[in-house]
């Protein structure tokens, strides 16, 4: 497994160059998707439909968009990933993981040119930097855990299935409406007839904790709550390994359904 | 278990015919709560059925068999990429595979990227890599081509860098799948070179090829399969008279009607001998080759013409021969004898008819085959090898 950490390092390295390739604003350009999803968000939930009233709606609206995108596009990427390779998997046997988890890997390039350049700016703008910050790197940690978990089950998935991917496609939409990315899911208005909504919003969607959890540390300069903390350590380490047994599982196979 | 030693022991695998697209999500989740739960209306096709092969450290093994016959899900299966059903396979040490060695690669990317990542996909660390990518961009003789884009590649030139990638792997075992079969001729032979050197170096090997010629070129042991079993497991020249003898048996049956149609004269027994009389599948370029047929006739049979065509794999006649065989006095032996046989690497077919008067539609009465062994010396599909001077001194044809 170890003689492969190259091959991991080349499947990266390819990939980067591939997706950029010809583009001369290069790295820039993982900045203009959140951008003009937060301008439109912003200003269509903000000051026109006066649905949202957080302060520095921008910043708020961009942490979540940091966790999302994150774990969408890996999602999507990984997905495809195995059949994309299939002219790899049929010829030479090695760890197949490291294809999903290279497209894992990939994703974490504009997600950590966004965190520096969000980080500075929200705590510049919000004037909250405080020592909880600290426990910024352990959450990171744990969303790459759940997302590794979730990619490595629907790449596999998709190899045997190919309906998987569009199901995926299908299905991240109204995801992302319902975990908290444009509004605090806690404080819902609707909520407050609906009390039994809302440990069901907060807690049954998985990613829906994660965003919670960074809005806390870099927008809101607070601890998440140890209730979160405990649910993203063991949600990501649940799903990392619910993850590798699927994809252990069904491996073996793959250079036959491919 | 010893380096480079393989171990195939009662091995079992079969495919769904309807392939991945016809699996459901249901059948997929019974597949993960427990072996086996593969439905469906269609019969499984067993590509291996119960193979047992236990290959030495340092030999090498040919396998032959016709298309389906199991040879490529062996190998594939020896090299890890399809896991067994039932039964075990190992190979001890580092196992090389040259499957597909054109594909794979990624067509935006120069083939010194590509280099990279496919020896990285073998196995390869960094430190490897770096130190080998000068020998492989020189086996591949691509030069300057090597930094551009491998969309820009030919088919042969993919093959290249493939197998010039894969040349420079360590490796205890060797696994081939028809790679020599693509590229051109020089490349071909240089390749098979390699392959000879890694012999020599103590590599197991085993070969899978439609052409007879590398197989006998290249491996002592051959194993033929037939419907994912083993049917024979033997020396080399054995193994080859036994596979040709198996589709010959085919093309006999395919001639049947015309058999059944009972000429007055029969063609008892066809073989090919060499110049000593033994019988031989496999010749070398310039050897002497003798075909022997025993006709039968009937009292009633008058003279016949017999005709003898060499056919190149691809159909192409080399050579054809007619005879009037006087047969109205009898069956008898009627041989035909080439001196020297002036064809190079390939395999050929020799369809044997006899036309009696009347006959209108020429048929085959018998089909041969036999394969000649390339040579270092020359290329091509003639021997019309001869001598060089150079001003009036031999000089030396080398490989």
């Amino acid at each position: 497994m170890r003689r492969y950490g190259y091959l991991f390092e080349q499947l990266v390295r390819r990939e980067l160059r591939q997706k950029y390739k010809g583009s001369f604003v290069g790295v820039l350009w993982y900045l203009v998707n959140p951008l003009v999803l937060m301008a439109i968000y912003g200003v269509m939930l903000g000051p026109l439909l006066k649905a949202v009233s957080q302060s520095d709606y921008p910043i708020f609206i961009l942490v979540g968009l940091l966790v999302w995108l994150f774990f969408a596009q890996s999602l999507t990427a990984a997905s495809t990933s195995l059949v994309d390779q299939q002219a790899l998997i049929t010829k030479v046997a090695f760890p197949r993981e490291t294809i999903p988890a290279a497209a894992v890997v990939v994703q974490l390039v504009p997600f950590f040119v966004m965190l520096v350049v969000l980080v500075p700016i929200s705590l510049g703008i919000r004037g909250n930097a405080t020592a909880w910050l600290l426990l910024l790197p352990v959450v990171i940690v744990c969303l790459f855990a759940l997302t590794l978990g979730f990619s490595l089950i629907a790449a596999a998935l998709h190899a045997y299935f190919r309906d998987v991917q569009p199901i995926i496609n299908a299905a991240l939409l109204p995801w992302f409406f319902v975990s908290g990315v444009l509004f605090d899911l806690a404080t819902l208005p609707g909520l407050r007839s609906h009390a039994w909504l809302r440990p069901l919003l907060r807690w049954v969607n998985p990613i829906a904790p994660f965003v919670s959890a960074f809005r806390a540390l870099i927008y809101g300069g607070r601890f998440p709550g140890v209730a979160t903390i405990v649910y993203v350590a063991a949600v990501g380490a649940g799903a990392l390994a619910l993850g590798v047994g699927v994809f252990r599982r069904l491996s073996p196979e793959l250079a036959v359904v491919i | 278990m010893q380096r480079g030693e393989i171990v195939l022991e009662d091995a079992w695998r079969s495919f769904s015919p309807r392939g991945d697209r016809g699996r459901t999500l249901k059948e997929l989740l019974t597949s993960l709560g427990g072996r086996g739960g593969r439905g469906g209306e269609l019969p499984p096709t067993h590509a291996l059925a119960g193979v047992t092969l236990r290959v030495a450290p340092g030999e090498t093994l040919g396998i032959v068999g016709r298309n389906g016959a199991g040879k490529t899900s062996t190998l594939r299966v020896l090299a890890g990429i399809i896991p067994l059903q039932r039964g075990r396979a190992a190979c001890g040490g580092r196992v090389a595979t040259l499957i597909d060695l054109a594909s794979g690669f990624g067509r935006e990317f120069s083939g010194r990227e590509n280099i990279h990542v496919s020896a990285a996909l073998h196995g390869m660390t960094r430190a490897e890599v770096e130190s080998r990518i000068g020998g492989i961009i020189e086996f591949s003789e691509l030069g300057h081509f090597i930094d551009a884009p491998i969309k820009t590649y030919s088919s042969g030139m993919l093959v290249r860098l493939g197998f010039s990638i894969a040349a420079h792997l360590d490796s205890d075992v060797l696994l081939i799948d028809e790679v020599l079969a693509v590229g051109d001729e020089a490349f071909q032979r240089k390749c098979l070179r390699h392959i000879r050197r890694k012999i020599e170096e103590g590599v197991t090997v085993v070969l899978v090829s439609h052409a007879p010629g590398t197989i006998e070129a290249a491996c002592r042991r051959v194993v033929v399969l037939d419907s994912g079993r083993v049917v024979f497991d033997g020396p080399t020249a054995e193994a080859l008279r036994f596979y040709h003898r198996m589709l010959g048996a085919e093309d006999a049956t395919q001639a049947a009607a015309r058999e059944a149609r009972d000429g007055a004269v029969r063609l008892r027994e066809a073989a090919l001998q060499d110049g000593d009389g033994r019988p031989r599948q496999v010749f070398a370029p310039g050897e002497p080759v003798r075909v022997v047929l025993d006709l039968e006739a009937r009292a009633d049979a008058g003279d016949v013409t017999l005709a003898l065509d060499v056919r190149r794999a691809d159909g192409q006649t080399v050579f054809r021969s007619r005879a009037p065989v006087p047969t109205s006095g009898g069956g008898g032996r009627l041989v035909f004898e080439i001196p020297r046989l002036a064809l190079l690497g390939g395999d050929y077919d020799l369809p044997i008819g006899i036309h009696e008067p009347g006959d209108t539609a020429p048929g085959i009465d018998r089909l041969l085959s036999f394969s000649v062994t390339s040579s270092d010396e020359a290329e091509g599909i003639a021997d019309l090898r001869g001598t060089w001077t150079f001003s009036g001194a031999p000089v030396e044809v080398g490989p």
